[in-house]
């Protein structure tokens, strides 16, 4: 049996991860539940797999022998805006896995994740419902918060840029950073349960920056913000 | 010898006193020469031309040719003055200009006759009738009243005791000629010293506001009572005999004397000497004259004032030079010389004025002590003012000092405060970091230790991989529980519920999360990385043994905010529909270890534990403090 899209075809991973049994695990788990997945330890390797075709499904770690795995991200998102791209990290932290955020990626997976578990959070992500942890959502509502309190520190952490959120977007995110599932959400808000996941993609979007001089403008546009 | 020895510490003294004293009196012998000098120039030249001098003096029945100036005897009665005849020339040729006849100085009073008719009488201007001032007259002759050749001019002179009646030549000529003269005696008779006084009346109001403000600073008062007297003797019309007031003849009298005791007073407050007990006697004859001016009819009054108010002036005058000269070798400073100078202008004044009064040194009889005070007391008050000014100038530097000492005060204050801050920050940093490595030590540390000595003992799967995830769950927990939670628990328990979810999974055990009110939990603005630690793991032991020991199904998580009356508190209750265990079981179990663990957890954060457990399940109830502890001192 094999995960398929829309085509018929197999689904394909990239999965850059450069240690071996981490990489090893992961690439059991989703081979076994039907993936296409290539691997690859290095920057180097991961363009080198790129060349030949865009994956449907790109995993990456972010600390890479020979470079950041935010580059990649950043490459792919900007050659295959179709391509899903999720985040390997150890422990789920907000420092990296927002700054991937930040770039294009969607959610993280932990490396000490269970089979079942790697395979449905791709599953998921390959139709379209973007995961995102308590964590995550918190640093997001904690940070609205510090904007709103126009606090003259600028929050420790990586830069992200809460402005475009509606309040409703940032209703959902204290809700699961209470830990409140969607269905609790939806229904504390009046909302219907399917239109959860769409709206949580809506928010990686809008926390995505799309280039470089748009970085250091809203970075720039925070600041005045915050006056 | 030794006597010369024993009066050897006073000589320096000496000779300092010396070296200040000579150079001081040598200054004010040149400026007693300079005032002599000056005051030769103050009559003005008279237009010579026109003097009509030779006269024929009627006085007591008795004609005597007199030439003018002339003193007459002094007299106290009105009736039957003396009477000054005599001619001048008018030629026709000059009727086309006006004739005047000016009269530069008498005293007390004239009344001028020409060909019979009366053109002038001084008595009703009220200047001209003070003897202090030196008022001149001036009358247009009407041109009907002249006569071409001869004409004859009378002059009646109006005397009042006790001072010699004084008539000074009299000029008849074109009033174009006459005039100037006039008007330059007018201006320094009669304008200036109008000037002064107004000018000393608005410093007696100036220096009276400042006393009145600062009353520490009697001088101020002193000098403004002074020179409101001088004030009001000059504007207070001087009566003629026979007056409708005659009692207000004794104010003014009285006023010199008051007066210059006044000043007497100001400079020895001002240079900051004691007042002397019997000071007050200075005041004596300006209230003996008041008093005889009041009881007794003119001229006796007149009479006192020239026998004791005019000395008294004088002996005020020589005791301010006296004081002056005192400090002016103790000080050397500005205001002392200045005093001293312009108190030996006066004092030469006054000596000229007696000279002239007892025609010891005969001259035109013009008075100048009332002018030279006047302009010593402008003068004095100008140096108060200056030096009024100069003391708020030095309370505005004082005010600037203070204002930046001040500053300067803030900001170090500022800065110590800031250091104060920056240590109390670095002292609960390194507490936090404490408890951190504490709670490294004890969860991961131990774990980690476990995991090696495991796969040292050649132990495979299970086991080792339990105890590695346990381990990394815990690096989670504390990472996670670093992050401000800005004192809101339900975010901490948000991502509990995820890693417990994922915990929970692989055993087929559902989890069920109840939020029983709307907001979860109480906000704790005091909840710290600890407290957040402590709580999570009591939930983790309770998660982790329902999943070990109990083998249960189901495992609910309840949360709610209760209010007990006192405010609302938060409870977590964990329940699974396990087999359960006997909470009071063997110490030495496991179970009953992990208990003691968690009841120890829920103590150090003020936290009460509930366990209750019987063969349909356990139920672990943690009741959170309405306020998290500072330190878990509490705890034991």
């Amino acid at each position: 049996m094999s995960e398929q899209g829309e085509t018929g075809e197999a689904i394909t991973i990239l999965l850059v991860e450069d240690d071996a049994p981490t990489c090893w695990r992961l690439q059991d788990a989703l081979v076994k539940a039907g993936y296409e997945v290539r691997s690859a330890g290095t920057l180097a390797e991961a363009r080198s797999a790129l060349a030949e075709a865009a994956p449907r499904v790109l995993l990456t770690d972010l600390r890479l022998p020979d470079g950041h795995g935010v580059e990649l991200i950043r490459e792919i998102r900007q050659r295959f805006p179709d391509t899903e791209i999720m985040v390997i990290s150890a422990l789920g932290d907000e420092e990296s896995v927002i700054s991937a955020i930040t770039v294009g990626a969607t959610g993280y997976l932990l490396k000490d994740a269970f089979p079942t578990d790697i395979a449905t959070t791709v599953r998921d992500l390959v139709a379209g419902h973007s995961p995102i942890s308590a964590s995550i959502a918190r640093f997001i509502v904690r940070r609205t918060q510090g904007a709103a309190q126009s606090s003259a520190e600028p929050s420790p952490g990586p830069v992200l840029n809460t402005a475009k959120l509606t309040p409703r977007e940032i209703d959902i995110l204290w809700g699961i950073a209470k830990g409140f599932s969607y269905a609790e959400i939806a229904s504390h808000l009046g909302l219907s349960r399917q239109t959860v996941p769409g709206h949580i993609k809506n928010i990686y979007r809008k926390l995505e920056v799309h280039t470089r001089s748009e970085a250091v403008f809203e970075a720039v546009q925070q600041g005045l913000i915050k006056l | 010898m030794s006597e010369i020895a024993a009066k050897a510490p006073t000589r320096p003294r000496r000779r300092l006193i010396a070296s200040r004293l000579v150079p001081y009196l040598l200054l004010q012998a040149l400026i007693v020469i300079a005032t002599i000098l000056g005051l030769r120039l103050v009559p003005p030249d008279d237009p010579d031309d026109y003097a009509v001098s030779e006269f024929t003096l009627r006085e007591n029945g008795a004609a005597q040719p007199v030439t003018l100036p002339h003193y007459t005897s002094s007299r106290y009665s009105l009736g039957d003055p003396p009477l000054y005849n005599g001619t001048f020339n008018f030629r026709s040729g000059d009727a086309a200009t006006a004739w005047s006849v000016f009269l530069p100085r008498f005293s007390n009073g004239v009344e001028v006759a020409v060909n019979g008719v009366v053109v002038m009488d001084s008595r009703r201007d009220d200047t001209a009738n003070r003897p202090d001032r030196n008022t001149p007259a001036i009358a247009l002759i009407p041109s009907s009243l002249l006569r071409d050749g001869p004409n004859r001019l009378t002059v009646r002179l109006f005397v009042w005791g006790p001072l010699k009646g004084f008539l000074d030549s009299v000029y008849v000529g074109p009033d174009a000629s006459l005039r100037p003269a006039y008007e330059t005696r007018a201006l320094l008779f009669v304008t200036l010293p109008v000037v002064f006084s107004a000018w000393q009346s608005l410093l007696a109001v100036i220096l009276a506001i400042m006393w009145l403000m600062r009353r520490r600073e009697p001088v101020y008062g002193v000098l403004a009572a002074g020179m409101l007297v001088g004030a009001v003797q000059a504007f207070v019309p001087a009566p003629v005999p026979p007056a409708p007031y005659p009692r207000l003849a004794a104010i003014l009298l009285a006023s010199a004397p008051i007066e210059s005791a006044l000043v007497v007073v100001f400079a020895v407050l001002f240079f900051g000497w004691r007042w002397p007990r019997y000071g007050l006697l200075l005041f004596a004859p300006g209230l003996i004259i008041l008093a005889v001016g009041l009881f007794a009819g003119q001229p006796v009054p007149r009479i006192t004032f020239l026998f004791l108010g005019v000395p008294t002036v004088g002996l005020c005058l020589m005791l301010l030079a006296f004081i002056v000269t005192k400090a002016v070798i103790k000080r050397q400073d500005a205001a002392s010389f200045t005093i001293g100078c312009a108190v030996s202008i006066v004092l030469t004044c006054w000596f000229h004025d007696m000279l002239s009064v007892f025609e010891i040194v005969p001259d035109e009889r013009i008075f100048v002590t009332r002018l030279s005070y006047s302009a010593m007391l402008v003068a004095i008050g100008a140096g108060l003012t200056w030096r009024f000014a100069r003391a708020l100038n030095q309370v505005d530097s004082f005010a600037g000092q203070l204002v930046a000492r001040v500053r300067e005060a803030e900001e170090r204050l500022k800065a110590s405060f800031a250091r104060e801050e920056e240590r109390a920050r670095a002292a609960a940093l390194a507490n936090e970091r404490t408890r951190l490595m504490r709670d490294l030590h004890d969860g991961l540390g131990g774990q980690l230790v476990s995991i090696v000595a495991l796969s040292e003992r050649g132990h495979e799967g299970a086991t080792i991989t339990d105890a590695a995830r346990a381990a990394l769950k815990d690096l989670r927990l504390v990472i996670d529980s670093m992050d401000d939670m800005g004192g809101d628990l339900m975010l901490a328990l948000g991502s509990w519920r995820e890693r417990a979810t994922a915990q929970l999974r692989p055993h087929d055990i559902a989890l069920d999360w109840r939020v029983a009110t709307p907001q979860g939990l109480p906000l704790h603005p005091e909840l710290r990385p600890w407290h957040v630690i402590q709580v999570v793991r009591i939930l983790d032991e309770a998660v982790t043994n329902a999943v070990k020991h109990a083998q249960a199904g189901n495992v609910a998580v309840t949360i709610e905010t209760l209010d007990g009356g006192q405010g609302p508190y938060g409870v977590i209750s964990v329940t699974d529909d396990g087999r359960g265990f006997a909470p009071s079981g063997n110490g030495a179990s496991q179970t009953a270890r992990g208990l003691r663990n968690m009841r120890s957890r829920a103590a150090c954060c003020g936290a009460v534990l509930d366990l209750s457990s019987d063969g349909s399940g356990t139920r672990v109830r943690l009741q959170l403090p309405q306020v998290f502890p500072d330190s878990d001192a509490a705890g034991g």
